[in-house]
This record gives structure tokens, sequence and C-alpha cells, in this order.
């Protein structure tokens, strides 16, 4: 790693970046929130003797493609955190357009699968595996949602030239959390699609 | 910024995690017994999940601290979801 882009963080005792510690701090926090979540989905399953019951049907090829999108999207990010530790702006800014378009498009997928289950009257509170579907996917969604967005603030940000000698690690931070967001959808996509 | 791993590196790992995202859903698919099912399967999660969090979250080459900060969260939830399965909602 070029020291121009190790000059941008700040070091606590530890000889840690602060910010790449509370990030790592912040997203334990997040996966106790997720395991808190996935322990009742896996819970509220097994009390369930007619899992999914009626209508529990969602598309496995749907499911299948948006995982694809979103793995896609996290290559994208770590090519675009390469980038930016080699100082290119031009790769650093595509890789984070890239990701920001796989990101939207993931949302523009789920919200279409949202829109076909409302249209067939399907929606949270129909049965509990419904209740569960639409909770665990829509905070994932509003996850992937702000990612999108901080993506968006960073790549806004490369444009300025004080970020290239003072803020390059925010690209790693955003990615930090992009990558969360895909570790999460990699446990959910094969509970609610798969199994 | 710690050490960014190659591109070369980067596609690689993409080509994993979709290759065993692939396996899950075709071991899905098959007539097997469900708990073999569900055992490959959340298997291959958690290894698709231990590579990103160790190559593109960059574990693997930060401070071990980090790893340490990473996975204190995770006996908290296997203790969470035991407590809770001891209850035996699944007897009901």
């Amino acid at each position: 790693m070029s020291q121009a882009v190790a000059a941008g963080d700040d070091f606590g005792a530890l000889g840690i970046p602060s910010g790449k510690l509370g990030m790592w701090v912040f997203l334990a926090s997040e996966v106790m929130f997720f395991t808190g979540l996935l322990s009742a989905y896996i819970v509220l399953r097994m009390g369930h003797p007619a899992w999914p019951g009626p209508g529990g049907h969602l598309s496995v090829l749907t499911g299948t493609a948006n995982t694809l999108i979103l793995i896609c999207s996290s290559m994208t990010m770590a090519l675009a955190v390469g980038a930016v530790a080699q100082q290119h702006a031009k790769w650093t800014r595509l890789f984070l357009l890239a990701t920001i378009v796989l990101g939207v498009t993931f949302l523009g997928v789920k919200l279409h699968e949202y829109q076909l289950k409302f249209h067939h009257g399907i929606g949270p509170s129909t049965n509990i595996f419904w209740s569960c579907y639409f909770v665990l996917t829509g905070l994932h969604g509003i996850h992937v949602l702000i990612g999108v967005g901080v993506n968006a603030w960073v790549l806004l940000k490369t444009w300025d030239a004080r970020f290239w000698t003072e803020r390059p690690h925010l690209v790693e931070l955003s990615g930090l959390y992009w990558h969360f967001v895909d570790v999460v959808w990699i446990f959910l996509f094969p509970l609610i699609y798969l199994l | 910024m710690s050490q960014a791993i190659t591109q070369r590196q980067s596609v690689l790992i993409w080509v994993w995690l979709a290759a065993l995202m692939l396996l899950g859903v075709l071991l899905s698919s098959l007539h097997l017994p469900h708990r073999i099912v569900v055992l490959a399967v959340l298997g291959l999660s958690t290894i698709k999940a231990v590579m990103v969090a160790a190559y593109y979250m960059h574990l693997k080459f930060d401070a071990k601290f980090l790893t340490v900060v990473a996975a204190i969260p995770i006996p908290f939830g296997v203790i969470l979801a035991v407590m809770v399965l001891l209850d035996k909602p699944w007897a009901r």
C-alpha cells in the first residue's frame, strides 16, 4: 500500500486506523442485529409444522440471479479498493460506479419481487413465513440502499483533489460496509429461498 | 489503508463465491435428506462468508485484533440461538 494512501488514516494506540476499527465495531453490532433476526427466523420455522404454508413460493431463479448480482458488486468493490490504493482515479470511479449500478439493480429486482407478491395478494401479514420474508429482506434492502448512498457519496468525493491525499481510506471503509451487506445476503438467500 | 488484494485475486474469489453459491442451489434441488441439505448449504454459506471477510474485507492481511472484533458477536449469536432452541419449539 502506498504511503500517500496510508497518510489519509489516523492511527490509534493499537496501530490500527481509527476509521477501520470504528467500522469493524459498528459491523460487529450489525452482526448481532442480524443474528437476532435470523435466530428468530430459525426458531419460528422449526416451531411451525407446515413451513412455509400456502402460497409460500419464491422464485429460486430470481433469488439466484440477485445473489450473483450482489457477488459481482462485491468484486467490483474489492477492485475499487485496489484501484484507490494505487491512486488510479479513473478505475476507482469506474468500479465504484459499477458497484452502485449493481446495488441499484439488486434493489430493482427485489422491488419487482415485492410487487409481484403484492399483486397476488401476498403481504407481510399473510402468514408467519411472509412476515419473516418481508422483515428480513426489507431490512437487508435498507442496508443495501444505505450502502449505495454511501458509495455514491464517496464517488462524488473522488472529484475533490484533497480526497486523494487526505481521505482515500473512505473507499475501504465503504467497501467494508458493502461486503458486510453481501455476507448477510449469503446467509439470507439459502435460508429463505433454498431450505 | 490495508494491503489490497490483486485484481486477479479479486476475480478468483468472485469465481469461487459464484461457484459455491451455484453448488448450494444445485444441492437444494436434489432429492437428498433435508438435514443433509441444510448442513451442506449452510456450510457452503459459512465458507463463502469467511472468504469475503478474509479477502474482500482484508481480515487475512489486517491486524489480528480486527479479527477478534469481528468474531466477538459470533459466540453471542450462537448462545442466543441455542438458548431459544432449548425451548424446543419443534416439539410443540
